[in-house]
């Protein structure tokens, strides 16, 4: 029979490498597909991957579990997609901890406005995945985490704030805004489609 | 009811977040507007526009990813052993503990200066002095380097000084490449020496056409040097040491992640021969690792690695 969580972890602290191994590659799938939606690229979602797992690594002896291991663990996931610098450094991401709940949306809108292009253009020159990727890809660090914790990984709401640590609300808000700027962003192709 | 409060129900209807209640009300709601129909089926067909694009994680990048992370975890815990290590082994060649020594030597350091306040500016040689300590490692020698000093009390009015400082002095040492000591030093200077001339021939001290027993420290700090050394050659020197150890599962891991990852071709095809002298004695591979050996057949740009892998299919099947 398989171990619990909270039994691989007492094992893992103890020094089990084994334990902690097994513990680590029940997520790891997960928190690999969150950090390449989120960067798109192979080399910084790996460079993610081993930073989340280190820390959890260095920081599991002072896990008490007082909450869920994969709480902890998307909430240390998350939080090492925002404040990633990345490596071919194409955008700029800013940490959960900065705490301007006013966003980016203005900018986000301007951009888009200026994004839009004629469908069959869109169509011709890029395949339909790249731009969906490139509109996700628009939106601001934390719509987009929000957004691909949601829709991708099928998270509740609740659970998200508790990954980012913040309120349900702020949650909603920002699914509310990724999906109002995707809409805009994919107006061309949504109408053909 | 409110449009806009429906507009936002409609997104949480569609990733079921909405309460029973709140959904009764929305489908209500629905029957007899028109306008919250449509913005219902746009939303929905957004939503799906975006679901065709979900970008599922292949084994070959999350195989990378945890070979990358086994490195790097057996990185972190062997910094902290080999310097916990080392420092046993420095302090076993001294014969009293350093912490002692230090001790000694800045009551001497404090003796001097006293002894210069209360006797005037005559020169003191240090040299020339009676070593107090009375241990094999005097601060006082002319091999020693003293540095950061740092005050804890700088005030001579009470007769006294206090402070701490860094002594170093360079350890000879000859001995048996089989002796875990020796292979504990070397191994620290694999993993932390900046130099990578020195990393490459504290490899190299290791290899030895005879028969060697190596402790398991010397595996594990190899693998992580074949993963996540900077140089190829350390990387290189690295590999041929781990071809003389005990053919084992962490080993074919490593290979496997130097044929699969690494950039230069001179160490791809030292790992592919590895692994195709381990299949030759009747090791094997799991499907994931095949199914990686044929994706290397079609895409390595490497015409004798293409080749090998062909023959390392045919060995381990």
């Amino acid at each position: 029979m398989a171990l619990s969580d909270s039994e691989l972890i007492t094992q893992a602290k103890s020094g089990n490498d084994s334990a902690f191994e097994e513990l680590i590659f029940r997520y790891d799938r997960s928190v690999l597909a969150i950090a390449f939606k989120f960067v798109h690229n192979s080399d910084d979602a790996k460079d993610i991957y081993q930073e989340v797992f280190i820390r959890v690594y260095r920081g599991l002896k002072n896990f008490e579990m007082k909450s869920e291991f994969s709480t902890w663990l998307y909430r240390i996931a998350t939080n090492v997609c925002l404040s990633n610098k990345s490596r071919s450094k194409k955008q700029l991401y800013v940490s959960i901890d900065e705490q301007n709940e006013s966003e980016d949306d203005e900018s986000v809108n301007v951009e888009l406005a200026d994004n839009e292009m004629d469908p069959a253009e869109l169509m011709a020159n890029l395949d339909l995945s790249d731009i969906i990727q490139d509109a996700v890809d628009s939106l601001s660090s934390k719509q987009r985490m929000t957004f691909i914790l949601k829709h991708y990984e099928g998270y509740k709401i609740r659970e998200i704030s508790d990954m980012l640590n913040c309120k349900e609300g702020t949650v909603k808000k920002y699914l509310f805004d990724a999906i109002r700027n995707l809409r805009k962003k994919l107006k061309p192709i949504h109408q053909t489609a | 009811m409110n449009h806009n409060k429906i507009k936002k129900w409609i997104r949480l209807s569609l990733y079921g977040e909405l309460t029973n209640e709140e959904q009764s009300v929305l489908e209500l709601h629905l029957k007899d507007c028109d306008e919250c129909r449509n913005e219902l089926e746009q939303q929905r067909n957004l939503l799906s526009l975006i679901s065709d694009k979900k970008n599922e994680i292949d084994d070959k990048l999350l195989m990378e990813a945890r070979a990358q992370l086994r490195g790097a975890i057996r990185n972190e815990r062997q910094h902290k052993g080999y310097f916990d290590n080392v420092m046993q082994y420095l302090n076993d060649l001294t014969t009293i503990p350093f912490r002692a020594v230090l001790s000694g030597a800045a009551l001497l350091v404090i003796g001097f200066f006293v002894g210069y306040l209360f006797y005037g500016s005559s020169t003191i040689d240090p040299n020339k002095l009676p070593d107090k300590t009375n241990n094999q490692f005097s601060v006082f020698q002319d091999d020693v380097t003293i540095s950061n000093i740092n005050f804890i009390d700088s005030d001579p009015s009470d007769g006294e000084v206090e402070f701490t400082f860094v002594a170093m002095k360079p350890v000879y040492l000859k001995g048996r490449v089989d002796d875990p000591k020796i292979q504990s030093i070397l191994t620290y200077s694999m993993l932390n020496e900046q130099n990578p001339g020195t990393r490459f021939n504290s490899i190299n001290a290791m290899y030895s056409e005879r028969p060697i027993k190596f402790d398991k420290d010397v595996k594990d700090a190899l693998i992580t040097v074949v993963m996540t050394d900077e140089n190829p050659g350390v990387r290189r020197e690295a590999l041929k040491l781990m071809k003389k150890l005990p053919y084992d599962e962490a080993l074919k891991q490593a290979f496997i992640y130097v044929l699969t990852t690494d950039t230069s071709s001179g160490l791809r095809i030292e790992a592919i021969n590895a692994l195709v002298d381990a299949g030759k004695k009747g090791f094997t591979l799991n499907k994931n690792e095949i199914d990686l050996f044929k994706q290397k057949l079609q895409t390595d740009d490497n015409s004798y690695i293409r080749y090998r892998t062909k023959t390392i299919l045919q060995e381990y099947n």
